[in-house]
């Protein structure tokens, strides 16, 4: 939980919003390669894989046969038949290509323990790559992925990270960690970007302000539930589309919201709080969080969509916190 | 009226005369149950022994080392253990995850037992946890002292640099605490490096906390679990469990912490097994006889489990119906035998009974509820009737009978 009068939070935030900030962010990571792993991935994952050149990535949403969602992550294409999937999942993921491998040339492999990951990110987040690296990466696009090196450390870079920031992931061999992260702190320190250590800051209150969620919040919607209709590509083929265009006719009966509450705190509210209108269950709060930038205690919610538009009041949880519903979304 | 599609699958127990005893009352009486078998237990050990440093000490000790030999076994199973701990839970590498496991063990545990409030805290050297209920706390101090310790196990085998072994790492403390009268349970563990902190010992663990607390105002506070609350449980990152398998859970766990860690130490505070189980007998006696002393906790038995007025007060149903709901809530199977005016006979396999979590049966639920529920049926029903628990080939039965004894308790 964060409350507004944590200072040390609120510090770390705002540094990621003026200045830059830094943290370890190790994902899972899954290596897919084989003949077919391109082909593989298209079929496996709702955003069109084929063709993303070499060095790039996308944001995609994974699916369930019923269309709904199982996962999110960020495909990379590595070059050479190579990717890399940067999930919150990687041991799920492993299972759900293993269900679905048949008739595909794919190797697959949890690499997490092999690469650390730290991620830099505020607006000051190039200059302290600048100072970090042999080579700068300001002019990489979103998602785009880079080799450089830290000292003669070799690392792979990529332009991305979960504050609406600009901001860099760099991923180095494991045993490279604790010299990559006392290089990482030197050039931050030149910039007076601070180490974030408060892990809700960077998981849940910066993203969140920027609209930006898990895919715990996710789960179990369609993608045009969660306003990822834009990376549905229904010209070809995906696990789960022919569930998706049948619930897409019938049209969306969940919604996903923001919500704001009109209380000093949140305490009372877990993730899958039950929200009422007018005391009848309309559907749950998936966590909250207060926003440094808004000020403001915030969260996302899914909800009955025809009953609770934006702008509708309810209350949340077994205390009646007076709520609104908002775009969720706040900057 | 909720939404949440677990609600579908509500249960409830039915009493002996039909009445749908809902599942989340069950559930909620289940902890209750043995968290008053807990709290007898504690009443033997201070009986035992009369010096709180030393019962406390000695039950912290035994907790601490039951808990981290259920979770360690050797190097390579450690490491096993808690790769599927975390895969299990989700905890992802983006956290150090040896900083977040025993937090997280703590509250899927805490919200199992309706243990209701909120992770406050959740940082690499700092958690801190605010309970606002707990069906334990009459329990009394020394739990309090030993859960703390116990779960610096759970910290201790996962909080270190060197996954897959036992270290120690963290201070736990339960700064406040509902058995002791505060209005909050604060459980804080603070990494002994970050804050410059003393390892401590068994008697450590009823201590401050380092760092500025957060204390929830009353009117946010909560009065069940989520499980009760939302009809599951979610973790912080998101993977839940469900009301069922909370529910499941609990029936089976709480008798290990809060009762088979404990007896260890209990056990060898006696001269002897003839000792312990002749003062744990008079304990639980004494616990059933005030059960129901008072005329309205017999009037509300009936309402509860919907008694018919035909059957009059000084009927063995009364009790059977008892013993039955008590056995419902706490998910064992059992069988009429018999159930008329004349006596009550209850079958229930020793196993089920006794074997609450299969690894670790305890006798002592044998010897304990005979005494008690004898000693309640003399106040529920008269003394004209007894309670008494039979061996019958891998069986008991309990029976409501007759019973004339000139030494009774």
């Amino acid at each position: 939980m964060l409350f507004k009068d944590d200072e040390v939070a609120r510090a770390e935030a705002k540094a990621v919003r003026e200045n830059a900030g830094w943290y370890r962010w190790t994902h899972d990571l899954v290596r897919v390669s084989g003949a077919d792993s391109e082909r593989f991935l298209d079929w496996m994952l709702v955003n069109r894989i084929a063709g993303t050149p070499e060095g790039r990535g996308k944001y995609t949403t994974m699916l369930d046969e019923q269309g709904q969602i199982i996962d999110d992550l960020v495909a990379f294409n590595r070059g050479g038949g190579v990717w890399w999937l940067s999930t919150l999942y990687g041991p799920h993921a492993m299972r759900w290509f293993d269900a679905h491998r048949e008739g595909f040339d794919v190797v697959y492999e949890d690499v997490t323990q092999a690469w650390d990951m730290y991620s830099v990110q505020g607006p000051a987040s190039a200059q302290v790559m600048a100072a970090l690296l042999d080579e700068p990466v300001d002019g990489l696009k979103r998602f785009q992925i880079v080799e450089r090196q830290v000292g003669e450390t070799p690392v792979v870079v990529d332009r991305g990270g979960f504050t609406g920031e600009l901001g860099f992931e760099l991923y180095c061999a494991r045993e490279d960690s604790a010299a990559v992260a006392e290089a990482i702190a030197a050039a931050a320190a030149q910039f007076d970007a601070p180490r974030l250590t408060t892990l809700e800051v960077y998981v849940r209150s910066l993203p969140m302000e920027k609209g930006m969620a898990l895919r715990q919040d996710y789960y179990g919607l369609t993608p045009y539930e969660a306003n990822l209709g834009w990376s549905v590509h229904l010209d070809k083929d995906f696990l789960g589309k022919e569930a998706l265009v049948a619930a897409h006719a019938e049209g969306e009966r969940r919604a996903f919201v923001g919500v704001e509450i009109e209380r000093e705190s949140y305490e009372d509210i877990a993730q899958k709080e039950i929200l009422y209108k007018r005391g009848v269950p309309r559907g749950y709060v998936t966590q909250m969080i207060y926003g440094y930038t808004v000020d403001k205690n915030i969260g996302f919610a899914v909800v009955d969509a025809a009953r609770c538009p934006v702008g509708t009041r309810v209350t949340i949880g077994c205390n009646d916190s007076p709520a609104i519903i908002v775009e969720p979304k706040w900057l | 009226m909720a939404l949440l599609k677990h609600v579908a699958t509500h249960r409830g127990v039915e009493t002996a005369f039909g009445k749908i005893i809902p599942e989340k009352e069950a559930y909620s009486y289940c902890l209750r149950t043995i968290a008053a078998f807990s709290a007898n237990v504690f009443q033997v050990m201070r009986v035992l022994n009369d010096d709180w440093e030393d019962r406390t000490e000695q039950i912290t000790e035994i907790a601490n080392m039951m808990n981290c030999a259920a979770c360690a076994g050797g190097e390579n199973e450690l490491f096993q253990y808690l790769n599927a701990f975390y895969d299990e839970w989700n905890i992802p590498e983006l956290v150090k995850r040896a900083a977040w496991i025993g937090a997280i063990w703590g509250d899927y545990g805490d919200e199992a037992e309706d243990m209701a409030g909120r992770v406050i805290q959740f940082t690499e050297n700092r958690v801190e946890k605010e309970l606002d209920t707990c069906p334990w706390d009459i329990v009394g101090s020394e739990m309090c002292n030993m859960t703390t310790g116990m779960f610096t196990a759970n910290f201790d085998i996962a909080a270190g640099g060197e996954h897959g072994a036992i270290t120690n790492d963290v201070q736990l403390n339960m700064c406040e605490a509902r058995g002791c009268g505060n209005p909050h349970c604060r459980v804080v563990a603070e990494r002994l490096d970050a804050y410059g902190l003393e390892h401590q010992g068994w008697l450590d663990h009823r201590g401050a906390a380092h760092a500025p607390v957060h204390d929830t105002p009353l009117e946010r506070r909560v009065r069940h679990a989520q499980g009760l609350r939302n009809g599951q449980y979610v973790q912080a990152f998101g993977e839940e469990n469900s009301l069922e398998w909370q529910y499941n859970w609990v029936a089976q766990m709480g008798w290990v912490w809060s009762i088979s860690f404990p007896l260890i130490a209990i056990r060898d505070m006696a001269e002897d097994d003839d000792e312990f189980e002749r003062i744990l007998r008079i304990v639980f006696a004494t616990a059933g006889k005030n059960s129901f002393i008072d005329f309205f906790a017999r009037e509300g038995l009936r309402s509860w489990l919907d008694i018919p007025r035909e059957i009059g007060d000084n009927d063995p149903r009364v009790m059977g119906a008892y013993i039955d709901a008590v056995l419902g809530c706490q998910l064992v199977p059992h069988e009429w035998e018999a159930f008329d005016a004349e006596g009550v006979e209850i079958r229930v396999s020793q196993e089920d009974f006794e074997g609450r979590f299969e690894m670790a049966p305890l006798e002592e639920i044998t010897m304990g509820y005979e005494a008690q529920w004898n000693g309640a049926c003399h106040t529920l029903v008269s003394p004209e009737w007894s309670v008494w628990i039979a061996e019958d080939d891998d069986d008991y039965i309990i029976t409501v009978g007759r019973k004339v004894d000139d030494r009774a308790l």
